[in-house]
């Protein structure tokens, strides 16, 4: 029973962060690239309902905040004003699916700004950066999952189905990927392009890469799958009625694959999530101004920012959990 | 005037790592006429199946035809291209496997998978495959074809199953059927219907049939030649009531001797229990250099151990290979 509740949260959790992630116009507050200089390493601001006389008020309000002498990162409160957060407000434009949209779900009156998460040293809502950094970071993982997963079944499904030479050659090819160290290939593949390219291209690039150079675990585990499969008695039952291969592959050994292929999707999402983090990181996945949680945390290579804004390590504490929602679900598909 | 099916010395091996072939098919040949039923009789191992893989080109990895010819209506199948073989499999030649629960895709609806068969040799609609898979159908005794056509294999008795699978056998209608013991797991009343089933479809359609089987009564009610075969080679041809009323070479009357009969009350248990061939069959990769059967031969003759014997053509029409008759 705890398992099965356990499961829900997972999918629940994962429901939720990339809904949140496909909206991330319309939840964050601000554009992820609106810069405020005058508000560097902000920290989160806390949401009030008692303000300075002591009254309570039934709508939440922020205070403006402004930078104390020169220390960075010391702010003061203004108390004088409240700033009520208003929702649906309309603000920064975005696109929603290709649609262009500007209203946001909540904000509040210039000059104020609401950083429910603080600002990075660009002032930039921490928030806003982190649900549209969502957008790239998971949506790299799935699409880098459906890519390898995609060669590896048709590699996997080939080879196991054929045999012979063609097996001996997929497979030969797949152990040297495996024998790979998939990270400094990368590099290397990263060193050869331009050192400055368009964040959209850096993206797809680095999904390319990711899903190009995994393929072969999936491939080996398709191809245990077709051989077994292959094997059947209705498969020499089907060939003797003049079955095409074509026809024994899509109605006979591919649907047997389709368990293991979601499994392996559910393993494979969280690392290849990972591994966009760890590229941009290092600087050779999605470039600034573009967020990824990657080069979110790139921040954090500085000794001052790891110490003293602990907000910044908000893309880390939401991988946390993310990664082992996949765990959780791949081992609940696989014990099923 | 060629037959339909004519098979000529044809030699089957299988090759296992690095040990001496084994051979399971001896430069056997058999013709099957337009309409003919030709039921062919021997023990576990003596080459059935694979004689009947090979007709069809569906051998496994491990086994290759070594020579001899395949000729269906005339034309060689051996040397047809993949697509060839395929535009033949389940049209103009189909195959029944032995075990029905094997034979269909347990996660699929039966319908389906007998329209497929139609799909594969006929530009129709999808509509049309169905139509006539539902026809298919209720031609092999189902009389609610739309309920059998929606069910899942294991929703069907076995008995039900081997008929989807004759269905799907006849769906192209083909000339010739082989059938590898397709009532062998079945309840003795299941095979009588099957029997009679096949017997009814065979003689509406004109159907040859190259019928594999254990189940005598099967090959005594509708074959209209038996062949005995013995490690990979035809021991014995006959009418059905010559080779099961009066059998002549060793093997087949061992074979028949060792047939279970309705008891004798008046009998002991020993008397009762049929007596068996004694020995085992060869190992096919060290058959004797002599007849194959010598070793278990209760009649043998001295050259029996030196050659094999010739297939002998006797007066009755039948044929026979052992030196007893001439050799």
């Amino acid at each position: 029973m705890s398992a099965r509740v356990g499961r829900v949260a997972a999918l629940a959790l994962l429901a939720a962060v990339h809904l949140a992630a496909l909206g991330a116009g319309f939840l964050a507050p601000y554009a992820p690239t609106a810069q405020n200089r005058t508000l560097p390493y902000a920290p989160p601001a806390p949401l009030r309902f008692v303000d300075a006389e002591g009254v309570f008020h039934l709508r939440p309000f922020v205070y403006a905040v402004t930078e104390q002498g020169s220390v960075t990162g010391a702010y003061a409160e203004d108390r004088r004003r409240a700033y009520p957060v208003r929702f649906l407000v309309p603000g920064a434009p975005y696109r929603f699916a290709g649609l262009p949209g500007h209203v946001h779900l909540f904000g509040v009156d210039e000059p104020a700004r609401i950083f429910l998460l603080g600002a990075d040293g660009f002032g930039r809502d921490q928030l806003s950066r982190l649900l549209h950094g969502a957008q790239i970071s998971l949506f790299a993982g799935l699409m880098a999952t459906v890519l390898s997963l995609g060669v590896g079944w048709l590699l996997g499904t080939v080879s196991g189905f054929y045999g012979r030479g063609v097996d001996a050659v997929i497979m030969r090819s797949a152990e040297l990927f495996l024998a790979l160290p998939w990270l400094y290939l990368l590099f290397a593949v990263r060193a050869m392009l331009p050192l400055s390219i368009p964040p959209a291209r850096a993206f797809l690039l680095l999904v390319l890469v990711i899903g190009l150079v995994d393929w072969a675990r999936p491939a080996r585990l398709v191809r245990g799958v077709v051989l077994t499969a292959r094997e059947r008695s209705y498969v020499l039952a089907a060939r003797g009625f003049g079955a095409s291969d074509l026809y024994l592959i899509r109605r006979h050994i591919s649907p047997q694959t389709a368990g293991l292929l979601l499994t392996q999707a559910a393993l494979l999402v969280p690392q290849y999530i990972l591994a966009e983090v760890t590229l941009s990181f290092l600087g050779l996945g999605v470039s600034e101004p573009v967020p990824s949680w990657g080069n979110m945390l790139a921040d954090l290579q500085h000794y001052h920012v790891l110490a003293s804004y602990w907000w910044m390590w908000a893309p880390g504490l939401a991988l946390v959990p993310v990664i082992l929602a996949y765990y959780a679900l791949s081992e609940a598909l696989s014990t099923r | 005037m060629p037959a339909l099916l004519e098979v000529r010395d044809l030699t089957v091996h299988y090759t296992s790592g690095n040990g001496a072939p084994a051979v399971a098919v001896d430069e056997l040949s058999l013709d099957v006429e337009e309409g003919e039923v030709v039921g062919l009789l021997g023990e576990s191992g003596c080459g059935k199946t694979t004689l009947l893989l090979a007709i069809l080109g569906l051998l496994p990895e491990s086994a290759h035809v070594v020579k001899g010819s395949i000729r269906f209506r005339g034309r060689e199948l051996r040397t047809l291209s993949g697509a060839e073989l395929r535009g033949l499999r389940g049209a103009e030649v189909s195959i029944i496997f032995q075990e029905p629960a094997l034979a269909l895709n347990p996660v699929r609806r039966v319908g389906p998978q007998v329209a497929e068969v139609v799909r594969a040799h006929r530009r129709w609609s999808r509509r049309r495959c169905r139509e006539e898979a539902l026809s298919m159908l209720a031609e092999v005794g189902f009389t609610a074809p739309e309920r059998v056509h929606d069910s899942y294999p294991h929703e069907l008795s076995g008995g039900e199953r081997q008929r989807v699978v004759i269905a799907q056998a006849l769906a192209c209608r083909p000339a010739l059927i082989l059938a590898d013991e397709p009532t062998a797991s079945l309840d003795s009343t299941t095979q009588a219907e099957l029997r009679a089933l096949l017997g009814a479809l065979q003689s509406r359609f004109g159907l040859a049939l190259l019928l594999v089987s254990h189940d005598l009564g099967a090959l005594a009610a509708l074959a209209h030649r038996v062949l005995v075969m013995y490690a990979g080679r035809l021991v014995e041809a006959g009418g059905p009531t010559q080779v099961f009323g009066d059998p002549l070479h060793p093997y087949s009357r061992g074979l028949l001797r060792a047939l279970p009969r309705a008891p004798d009350p008046a009998g002991s248990r020993e008397q009762r229990i049929p007596p068996p061939i004694p020995g085992m069959s060869p190992d096919p990769a060290h058959l004797p250099p002599g007849c194959a059967f010598e070793p278990r031969c209760p009649d043998r003759l001295p050259p029996c151990v030196e050659r094999p014997p010739q297939e002998t053509r006797l007066a009755d029409g039948r044929h026979v290979r052992c030196f007893k008759y001439g050799g």
